[in-house]
């Protein structure tokens, strides 16, 4: 089950002078959980929100396709949760549940049903009685993921689902996510990897209103992991300047130093560490740890963001 | 001019007044129940009972929070 | 028309929450009241207040029921339009600012049954103020003052209510335009009290002018009999509204949040 979902071309976003988003291309496969991965400021939201269809793209294209062919008016497919939800305070969670549910077309007898489901779903079974007005931020973003798959979208669209939580709020979210990506295809943005790499089998790094790299989590771990040396010495004077003096080695090919801690990209991970044992033996230095291994994602991501 | 200076026609000034007392009343109970207000509540309090028909009106104007 | 109802019946639910179905018609009732029952007492005000000079008596003409029902529409010209300003001016503007907008906008809905709803729950609201204020200040006029007229005080009301209807819509196009709320309000209580001033200087230019409502309710209070361009100002009055209401729906569908 490989079909395309959401086919995006040449996707831009222009307000006045500045170009928010530059043409960006990208699909999202049925079935599959894409993170857009970025820092902040990189165009994200402006993304989602055109995804939406809050916001006109000043150009491009998005399609769905709903069993192969792209359809005229896509929010009917779509379930959405915007960053940090805001919901009438004078209403109950259940009064929102079925005004929602509703607008989205569903008959009023769904939607009683569908209601009771999707509270208990996401744990507000007794709080849905209550006005929203006392709900925390962890509830709301709940019910807002409830709102969001009433009408049992084909694609759900997550704006930082997890960035204003507290830890327990974040953790039952992803969780809850964990659990949906297995009936619906969801796209998400975050700045946060971790959560991308969590529960995502896809990723959109986007810097700058453009995308950076994408790919599937495995091929994109797979082509841009490099071999690395973790490596830590003492803090006195002369490890210090061995540390600095070994990453000038030619077989170091980039370094990073950072107090008594270095991190070097070399060529050839066991000669390299054998090199630089036998280095720091003969100078008699002593070493912290090393550690010989692959860059991880989170080193790509940073690196990334930074160039 | 006799009629002008007849006795005041209490049972239709009483009206007027009990309107008032509700729209306080109602006021008051509205600013109980919110959850949020702009400014401290004791403060809505005092310009709901002081402020008679136009202290009520700017509590509900401006006292009440839409957005949650 | 189905999500017609399911957001009127939404606007419905919050006026009714928000207590603006019991504070607007309560302030439009003692403002109705207000106007016969301060006739009635002004000459034992003034003789209480003890400034006069001893022996001197006043003799204030009194007024009569049609001159004070006229004087109560003047007080809703100014107060009461304010009130009705600052009752509805973020019916629009407040969820677009709030951010509610973007999860009602991200489903399929109508963007021209939204702000019908928005029209219709504002359409409700002032009409059934003003009737209760207007009944209101009719009781008292004749238990305290005196007659009025039937057929003239009906059609005053009536154009007053045209009046206040296009005060609304104004309200809420600007709503749809404008975020701040001050903004909001300033715009639509200046634009209503320039309109009915203009035609007051210049009856010659706003004979047709939504403006000339309230003057023209207030003659005929006064005169009884049909003042010139009733028709044409209501019909340009409803056309106004019907024009207002396009603008507005246009602009919530292309500004559907502000994020």
């Amino acid at each position: 089950m490989t079909r395309t979902l959401l086919q995006v071309r040449e996707l831009s976003k222009r307000f006045k002078e500045r170009e928010v988003v530059k043409g960006i291309s990208f699909n999202i496969t049925e079935g599959s959980c894409a993170a857009l991965l970025g820092p902040n400021g990189a165009g994200k939201t402006t993304t989602i929100s055109m995804l939406a269809g809050l916001l006109q793209p000043s150009g491009g294209s998005i399609e769905l396709l709903v069993n192969g062919s792209p359809t005229t008016d896509r929010r009917p497919y779509i379930g959405f949760l915007p960053q940090m939800p805001v919901f009438y305070p004078w209403m109950t969670g259940v009064e929102f549940l079925l005004y929602a549910g509703e607008l989205a077309g569903l008959t009023s007898r769904e939607v009683k049903s569908e209601t009771g489901e999707w509270l208990e779903a996401v744990g507000l079974r007794e709080a849905g009685k209550r006005r929203i007005g006392s709900y925390s931020g962890g509830m709301k973003q709940r019910l807002g993921l409830a709102q969001a798959l009433i009408h049992r979208p084909k694609l759900l669209i997550l704006d930082e689902p997890v960035s204003a939580l507290d830890p327990t709020g974040r953790k039952d979210v992803l969780t809850l996510l964990q659990r949906i990506r297995r009936e619906t295809t969801v796209l998400f943005s975050t700045h946060v990897l971790h959560d991308a790499e969590e529960i995502c089998d896809e990723i959109i790094m986007i810097r700058n209103g453009d995308i950076a790299l994408q790919g599937s989590l495995d091929h994109v771990r797979r082509t841009y992991s490099e071999p690395v040396i973790r490596l830590e010495v003492g803090g006195d004077e002369a490890s210090r300047s061995w540390l600095t003096a070994a990453c000038g080695k030619d077989f170091v090919i980039h370094s990073e130093v950072s107090g008594g801690r270095a991190k070097m990209k070399v060529a050839n991970v066991e000669q390299a560490s054998r090199a630089l044992m036998a280095d720091a033996v003969s100078h008699r230095i002593m070493i912290r740890s090393l550690e010989a291994g692959h860059s991880t994602l989170e080193d790509l991501f940073l690196k990334v963001v930074q160039a | 001019m006799d009629t002008m200076n007849s006795s005041i026609p209490w049972n239709l000034i009483m009206p007027l007044i009990v309107l008032q007392l509700i729209l306080a009343v109602v006021g008051l109970l509205s600013l109980y129940k919110a959850e949020a207000t702009r400014g401290p509540k004791w403060l809505w309090v005092i310009i709901i009972l002081c402020g008679n028909i136009p202290g009520s009106v700017v509590y509900f104007v401006f006292g009440r929070k839409d957005a949650s | 028309m189905r999500q017609f109802l399911l957001f009127f019946r939404k606007e419905m639910m919050e006026m009714r929450r928000s207590f603006k179905w019991l504070w607007v018609p309560l302030v439009f009732l003692m403002l109705g009241i207000i106007q016969p029952v301060v006739t009635r007492f002004m000459p034992q005000i003034l003789e209480s207040s003890g400034n006069l000079p001893k022996g001197m008596t006043i003799t204030i003409e009194p007024p009569s029921g049609s001159e004070v029902m006229a004087q109560t529409l003047g007080q809703y010209n100014s107060v009461g339009l304010m009130i009705l300003v600052l009752s509805i001016m973020t019916l629009i503007s407040g969820e677009r600012q709030s951010g509610v907008s973007q999860m009602i906008f991200a489903k399929p809905v109508s963007y021209v049954s939204y702000a019908a709803a928005k029209w219709a729950s504002m359409l409700s609201l002032v009409t059934a103020s003003f009737v209760l204020g207007y009944a209101g200040a009719w009781y008292y006029t004749m238990q305290m003052i005196g007659n009025v007229e039937t057929g003239a005080a009906v059609k005053a009301g009536l154009l007053y209510l045209l009046w206040l209807w296009f005060t609304g819509s104004l309200t809420l196009l600007m709503s749809s335009l404008l975020n701040p709320a001050a903004g909001i309000a300033f715009v639509s209580i200046g634009a209503a009290i320039l309109l009915s001033m203009a035609s007051g200087w210049l009856p010659r230019f706003t004979a047709y002018s939504p403006g000339s409502l309230p003057q023209i309710s207030v003659r005929w209070l006064q005169a009884s009999d049909a003042p010139a361009g009733a028709f044409g100002a209501a019909i340009l009055c409803l056309m106004c509204m019907i024009f207002f209401f396009m603008i507005a729906a246009y602009q919530v569908k292309i500004r559907k949040s502000n994020v």
